[in-house]
């Protein structure tokens, strides 16, 4: 069959609405976006060479630094891999505070993620609404750790340091704060009919589609497929985590599943204030030899460190699965495809929320 | 100076347009700038719009350590920014490489060696108020006086 | 629309928004004292165990230099990330960074280094090399010749029969010399940091 193309219109790598380099290769009929295709390779850095003949003090770093937005994540799975290699036990109560911290930075990556969104559907006021929101977080989160972005909070056998007495109350007592703001938020992107507009029924991604472009994260939950990674971590097992998900398919249920996914991290993380135990925080152990696959769940959906050490845990050859790029394909391949106009394609493309440092490393 | 002189110095001071380009960072250095544009830090009332169109700007902030894919390219967005115009390298990536620059890396760090860089925020990353205090430290150096001083 | 335009107004008519609007005032801009800065000297004196340098992830951020009659870290802005690990590594606390000096002290934290050498037998030519640059065998076995062949059993490493033996694993201070000295690369050292905690913390969560 013949194909009547138009125009080819290609957006980025510099755009207005992308906060990263990617360049998106849009063939349009008309509006009507008939295929695209996502051009890669302006952020490779080469992390997991970098990473060889490293001991963990090291790769630590270059782990976090995989991906600045979803760091804490990307810290915590290559330490915990790093603990079930050497078979160090991580004390009780570290393990709470892990998940306090990777909570908090779960809640501003999925704020920053609406906010993208609302910035690029023009409705201005929620987006900043939404960023003032996640200032709030990032103040928890560097009251917790020390610092906002890359916090460096998960060490083999434990976490860096302590939260205080009052420093949980006033943890407490912001997370009530958040969680109120969020509600009206959340109701204002639910009612909002140009917000509908906008964003329902478009970039449609069919479970079917999404299991053949093997979408994970919020991607796959918009769509009603329940992959969350968390329900086999031991802690998020004790605090009771059962994923949410949505049905809608759309942008619009894209964003709706991030929003619950914050109020279910404010939750979690309430939970494991009020379940943290005395003790100590840190229960040493060195990193030895072996190798593992250990995956966990990032914001933006499953990622997986397959690590090889040897005798002093030094990394032999490590290889890392970021989630962006499954959704990023599942993006370009499945969502933007009968999109009706150029504009919302980067809306579409923004909230299948692609990360493209950690997308290439 | 002369009274257009002075407008213009009057006008600039307080209207600076700013494009972003991420040269390959790891993203923290990029969400420290969108964090600038919040109601907290509220880039705007000093008279400071992001929008990420080199054409119209006039701060260019750099961010990330210049791996292959930029080159050629990064000096044609600078082309494209019209006079005066500055750019402000933003972490330590664009200053040294930060971890990247290691054994085996692609990255080729530092950025001024591509483009001219009027300031240099280290940091990694640096805080948005950081961040802020650059973009106005180069307001007043730069384009201070441009007619003036490139007749 | 017309829900549109009722719902922007219940919106911007709450008292609270209204208040905020005519009434609020930014809060300044302050960095808070937990936020973890470019580490300062604390002013206890340097004893050169150069923890600091051997934790650094990042490359050329800190070296230990003369200063007057002792030493002290100096920390070069623009490499620094700002992660703290030489806060934490140093044993004498000469270096602080937000408030990680105060809870290592309060909460008993340390990050501890050990280091291991190891020699691979194939590589290795015997030449002693490593063993007459090491700074420890220096004080140990001052009459070490260019062989490194030493009648001494001080000293970490030492060459017998054209091999060269570990003897003392535990004195290596993790300079990493000998790795520069050897013309095959077959020394390593290995420097493992574990992060330990002595006391244990009871408090309320």
């Amino acid at each position: 069959m013949k194909r009547t193309v138009d125009v080819n219109i290609p957006l980025g790598p510099i755009h207005p609405c992308f906060k990263e380099p990617a360049r998106l290769k849009c063939e349009a009929k008309g509006e009507r976006i008939v295929s695209a295709e996502v051009e890669l390779g302006y952020m490779k850095k080469g992390i997991e060479r970098i990473m060889k003949g490293r001991p963990w003090q090291e790769v630590m770093f270059l782990a976090e630094r995989v991906c600045g937005i979803c760091s804490v994540i990307h810290n915590m799975v290559f330490i915990e891999a790093m603990e079930q290699i050497s078979g160090i036990s991580v004390p009780p109560r570290a393990a709470n505070l892990r998940v306090i911290a990777n909570e908090l930075d779960r809640m501003q990556s999925h704020l920053l993620a609406n906010f993208s969104y609302c910035y690029t559907i023009e409705h201005e006021t929620l987006g900043m609404y939404l960023l003032d929101l996640r200032e709030q977080v990032m103040d928890e989160l560097e009251r917790l750790t020390g610092a906002r972005v890359t916090c460096a909070y998960i060490i083999p056998g434990g976490v860096r340091c302590d939260i205080l007495p009052e420093n949980a109350e006033l943890l407490q007592a912001s997370l009530d704060r958040i969680e109120r703001d969020l509600r009206r938020y959340a109701g204002m992107f639910a009612d909002g009919p140009m917000i509908a507009l906008r964003s329902r029924g478009v970039g449609i991604l069919t479970p079917e589609a999404a299991q053949r472009a093997h979408a994970v994260g919020p991607t796959a939950r918009a769509s009603g497929i329940t992959i969350d990674c968390r329900v086999n971590h031991p802690t998020y097992q004790k605090l009771g985590f059962v994923p949410v998900s949505r049905t809608d398919c759309d942008n619009y249920a894209r964003i709706m599943v991030r929003f619950d996914e914050v109020a279910q991290s404010i939750s979690l993380i309430r939970k494991s204030l009020q379940d943290l135990p005395a003790g100590i925080i840190r229960g040493g152990g060195i990193c030895k030899a072996g190798e593992t696959r250990y995956s966990g769940e990032a914001p933006r959906g499953e990622l997986t460190y397959f690590i090889k050490s040897d005798e002093f845990g030094r990394i032999l050859e490590i290889q890392i699965q970021t989630p962006s790029i499954m959704n990023i394909e599942a993006c370009c391949h499945e969502m933007i495809i009968g999109v009706d106009s150029i504009a919302d394609v980067t809306s579409t493309f923004v909230s299948s929320d692609p990360c493209i440092a950690c997308t290439e490393r | 100076m002369t009274i257009l002189q002075r407008i213009k110095n009057k006008v600039r001071a307080r209207s600076i347009h700013v494009a972003y380009v991420d040269v390959g960072s790891c993203n923290g250095c990029d969400i420290e700038v969108l964090a600038c544009l919040a109601p907290r830090y509220d880039i705007e009332q000093y008279g400071i719009f992001v929008h990420n169109n080199p054409r119209e700007a006039d701060v260019l902030l750099v961010i990330g350590a210049y791996t292959p894919g930029w080159e050629e390219k990064l000096a044609m967005v600078w082309e494209k920014i019209p006079d005066p115009k500055a750019a402000v390298a933003i972490g330590n990536c664009p200053i040294s490489g930060c971890v990247f620059n290691r054994r085996e890396t692609f990255i080729d760090p530092p950025v001024r060696k591509h483009i001219p860089i009027a300031a240099e925020v280290p940091g990694c990353p640096p805080r948005p108020t950081e961040i802020l205090q650059a973009i106005l430290s180069v307001r007043d150096s730069v384009f201070a006086n441009w007619e003036a001083e490139h007749p | 629309m017309g829900f549109s335009l009722i719902w922007y107004l219940k919106e911007f008519g709450r008292t609270a928004w209204i208040k905020k609007f005519l009434f609020a005032k930014t809060a300044p801009l302050t960095t808070p004292s937990y936020f973890r800065g470019f580490p300062e000297p604390t002013g206890r004196i340097c004893q050169h165990a150069l923890f600091c340098m051997m934790a650094c992830p990042a490359p050329g951020a800190i070296e230990v230099v003369h200063v007057g009659k002792g030493w002290m870290p100096r920390i070069h802005k623009g490499h620094c990330i700002r992660c703290g690990l030489c806060v934490e590594a140093c044993p004498h606390g000469v270096l602080k960074s937000g408030r990680i000096l105060e809870t290592m002290e309060r909460e008993g934290t340390s990050l501890v280094f050990s280091f291991r050498v190891v020699i691979d037998p194939v590589l290795c030519t015997g030449c002693g090399n490593c063993c007459t640059s090491c700074p420890v065998n220096k004080v140990a076995d001052a009459q070490m010749g260019a062989g490194g062949h030493s009648s001494n059993d001080e000293v970490i490493m030492k060459v017998q029969a054209g091999d060269v033996v570990v003897i003392h694993e535990e004195k290596c201070t993790g300079c990493k010399t000998c790795e520069g000295a050897c013309p095959t690369n077959a020394i390593r050292i290995a420097r493992i940091l574990e992060g330990t905690q002595q006391t244990v913390h009871e408090g309320p969560p």
